[in-house]
């Protein structure tokens, strides 16, 4: 917990626009959470950016006062990627659902966090696609019904955590919309961690996959000795899935625009007049590979 | 432009041919690069399979005292390194053209035996450098020969690219020589006139780096790309070079992935771009339609290749033209700028980002893998000549900036990140002038008619176009791209011959220039539309937007054209 009082309270970070949510929706506690966090970091709305793909979770930028971008349907994360690399002064938060995160846009997830962009991916899970009214999404649970699995889920969820272990993301985390301290805490450390930070959100969905009040049975706290450093202890305990809600894993390791700083750093300098000079016909020297 | 003998010895048309990996391309790029330093003017053009070892490749160059604008159609000097190549080229010879062959590798029919020299490739290379991989420099050292050609230059950029290997420099300036020696008693005999002396500035690139030069020129903050042929030396040669300008270049996982960055990216302030072929064209289509819709400018390269699906990937085509103009669902504005050579490359990536910034849409430049492979001497870009143009953004709004405001024009304030007046969400939802999401006929209607009221000034005379001949010609010739070179060559042998023909390239296709083709095309008996597809897109283009009839000729077998398949296209259209 920041210890500097914040100067920007959570109502500051709230646009005119209502949420187009259902009433008792798991994003609003979500929401409340971004909120919070944003005014314990005191993030500069100018200086702030909430990326989103689309789902009823992508509406999220509207309701914040940051800038915004509501992408297309699983592109978050190369967006925010673009963002955060054109201006590395930017607080990049991307957010979108499971469907967005994990099933069109499951081909981006693994290279952001390998990449260790330094952006935080907040998704709201709820098992479910909502805004479609209700199919099955890649989290939703095996014999699950839903309108396009009439007869039961045949397919086996995935489970997401272990994912973003697998693939190098450099803080792995889960949170849930009915614990908004938690919540709130877990995301502005998530904003803290220079690099890829994932927190899976439990954000259950009243209208169709209502199991708020299973899951508020399911959750326990990671155990306070729990290693977050250990790759393979939080391997283990995203394996093991127990709705375990804290930081799984937190790794510090450079962050690809760091990176890209100091390749331009140790770059020497040049121009388009050298560049250009350097194909020069009388006596060029660029033909065939560029010479690094 | 000259023909028969009168063409040989003003320039002269060399072809390498032989299986792909055998030093086929690295020969014809020295010799390119010893002509250019030679002071010639050259041109290129290359065939070679998708695999990357295995598979017949060609390398044809183009070298003389005059700007050369097509690539040739009659080989005075065919090289053959096996028996494919001779099976594959030789009815490609002129008809006094010669023969270098690797004397154990290829059967020449004792027809062609007077005009045809064995040259001891291999065998030379081995005994060498010990083994064959200077084969490649034998068979440039025998081309020297017959052309009389100063092998110096060469010597200089073989000690140059082995500079830290002094064995290897050596041992391919002996294989040059003995190559040179192999053709002793043809020497000269396709002597071409020696250039005169310029001062001129030239510059050697193909129209890959040419758009890569001019994406730094314009101020390229930001490139994203996926390895694709014929496009990834543009994504190779900034990740190579832009760190050196302060920007970034990011090889990503995909095309869809690439296009979203740059985007993100653009959202951010910076000039952002991306290269591809047609695979990731159609890929990236959604994302067009969201650039145009959340203005959003940016720059997308489409060097296009033989299609559909996988197609010809490493052949020339044509055939992205109708996707690039309307690809994508919904009605998303878009510019699209068709570069009409190498040099073109490099001014048309300039507009194009200029294009982006100040009319805030996706500006998609189309090339080809004749054109973006090719490479060729051009005066050296003048870049004091190069503008910047930026993107007005919400740095002179007072209060909050509208980033939808229904202007006069459609240019509305983007605020960037950073800018405290500026918040916004772009977004891909219809939405009113603040950005909120609005579904009424209304906001639908005036926000579609401001999108693409910003383009207006393109469709009505704010961009160059390229014309070539007479102005309001009996014979007219419309086409876009790569075919531009050799359509001038045959116009010039057209007009010689006392023809009324005349060629007019729109540089930009979407605006399509109407009134120009119009007036073009006024007193025109005959339209002649050469294009390299299947479905004649640009004829169908011109008839569907001018209301005129024209002369498809569309042709889809990978290869550019000709002059002299212009040059009988318009013959037959005087019959």
């Amino acid at each position: 917990m920041s210890t500097i009082p914040a100067q920007r309270k959570p109502n500051d970070y709230k646009s005119d626009l209502k949420p187009i949510w259902c009433p008792g929706c798991g994003d609003f506690g979500v929401l409340a959470s971004l909120y919070r966090a944003f005014a314990e970091l005191d993030l500069d709305p100018t200086n702030t950016v909430v990326v989103s793909g689309i789902g009823c979770s992508s509406r999220l930028p509207g309701f914040v006062t940051t800038y915004g971008v509501h992408t297309l349907h699983g592109r978050p994360l190369p967006v925010a990627m673009g963002v955060k690399l054109a201006n590395p002064e930017l607080t990049v938060v991307a957010v979108g659902g499971d469907g967005d995160g994990f099933a069109i846009g499951a081909g981006h997830f693994p290279h952001a966090a390998r990449r260790n962009i330094d952006v935080t991916y907040l998704v709201m899970d709820n098992e479910i696609y909502g805004l479609t009214k209700g199919q099955a999404s890649p989290t939703s649970l095996t014999d699950q019904k839903a309108p396009t699995t009439p007869w039961g889920n045949l397919e086996t969820p995935l489970n997401t955590l272990a994912f973003a272990i697998a693939s190098n993301a450099s803080f792995v985390a889960r949170g849930a919309s009915f614990n908004t301290k938690s919540l709130t805490e877990l995301i502005v450390q998530a904003i803290e961690h220079k690099g890829f930070s994932y927190i899976d959100a439990l954000s259950p969905c009243v209208m169709f996959n209502n199991k708020q009040e299973a899951w508020k049975e399911l959750v326990t706290d990671v155990e306070p000795d729990h290693n977050p450093a250990d790759r393979v202890a939080a391997f283990d305990l995203a394996l093991r899935g127990g709705f375990k809600l804290g930081i799984l894993y937190r790794q510090l390791r450079p962050t690809l625009d760091e990176k890209y700083a100091a390749l331009i750093e140790r770059t020497p300098e040049s121009d388009i007049g050298a560049m250009m000079e350097s194909f020069s016909a009388r006596k060029g020297t660029a033909i065939g590979k560029p010479i690094v | 432009m000259c023909k028969g003998g009168e063409l040989a010895r003003q320039s002269v048309v060399i072809r390498l041919a032989g299986e792909s990996g055998e030093g086929v391309i690295s020969s014809g790029d020295i010799l390119t690069q010893a002509a250019a330093r030679g002071g010639y003017w050259t041109q290129t053009f290359r065939t070679y399979p998708a695999e990357i070892r295995g598979g017949p490749c060609m390398y044809q160059v183009r070298m003389g005292q005059d700007r050369i604008y097509s690539h040739g159609k009659e080989v005075d000097l065919l090289v053959c390194f096996n028996q494919e190549a001779w099976d594959l080229h030789w009815d490609s010879l002129a008809a006094d053209g010669v023969i270098l062959y690797d004397e154990t590798a290829v059967e020449i029919p004792a027809e062609f035996r007077d005009r045809a020299r064995p040259v001891r490739m291999e065998k030379l290379a081995k005994e060498i450098g010990g083994s064959s991989r200077a084969k490649n420099m034998v068979a440039v050292g025998a081309v020297c020969g017959v052309l009389a050609f100063d092998t110096t230059p060469i010597e200089e950029l073989v000690m140059r690219r082995y500079a830290h290997k002094a064995g290897v420099a050596d041992a391919n300036i002996a294989a040059l020589q003995a190559g040179r020696d192999e053709t002793a008693d043809l020497k000269g005999s396709k002597e071409i006139a020696h250039p005169a002396e310029v001062e001129e500035d030239r510059v050697l690139m193909s129209g890959n780096q040419a758009i890569a030069l001019g994406a730094v020129a314009a101020g390229l903050d930001y490139f994203a790309g996926y390895p694709i042929t014929p496009a990834s030396d543009i994504l190779e040669w900034l990740s190579a070079k832009l760190p050196a300008t302060g920007g970034i270049t990011i090889q990503c996982e995909d095309e869809i992935a690439s296009l979203a960055s740059v985007v993100g990216a653009s959202y951010a302030g910076a000039k952002a771009a991306t290269a591809t072929s047609g695979p990731g064209l159609s890929l990236m289509s959604e994302l067009i339609g969201y650039a145009g819709m959340a203005e959003i400018p940016c720059v997308i390269i489409d060097a296009q290749r033989g299609g559909p699906s996988t197609g010809l990937p490493t052949k020339t085509e044509q055939s992205d033209l109708q996707h690039a103009l309307y690809g994508g669902h919904g009605e998303a504005p878009r510019v699209v700028i068709a570069p009409v050579s190498v040099e073109d490359c490099f001014w048309a990536t300039v507009d194009a980002f200029n294009y982006a910034e100040r009319f805030q849409v996706p500006v998609i430049v189309l090339t080809d893998q004749g054109l973006a492979t090719r490479m060729e001497v051009i005066p050296a870009p003048d870049l004091s000549k190069v503008e910047q143009w930026q993107r007005k953004t919400a740095k002179d709004v007072e209060g909050r900036a509208k980033r939808y405001e229904l202007t006069d024009d459609g240019i509305s304030p983007m605020g960037l990140p950073g800018e405290p007046n500026g918040q916004y969400v772009a977004t891909g939802i219809e939405h009113d002038e603040w950005g909120h999401p609005v579904y009424t006929p209304e906001f639908h209607v005036s926000m579609q008619q401001k999108r693409w009221r910003k383009l207006d000034p393109l469709a009505n005379g704010a961009a160059r176009h390229e014309r070539y001949g007479e102005a309001e010609p009996d014979i007219a010739v419309i086409g876009f791209g790569s075919t531009y070179g050799p359509v001038r060559e045959a116009i010039d042998m057209a007009l010689a011959e006392g023809l009324s023909v005349g060629a007019f390239y729109p540089r930009i296709l979407g605006p399509f220039p109407v009134d120009n083709v119009r007036a073009f095309t006024a007193k025109a008996s005959r339209v002649i539309v050469p294009e390299i597809n299947f479905t004649g897109q640009l004829a169908r283009l011109v008839r569907g937007e001018v209301g005129i009839s024209v002369d498809s000729r569309a042709k889809c077998d990978g290869l550019p054209f000709t002059a002299e398949d212009i040059h009988e296209m318009i013959t037959e259209a005087v019959r």
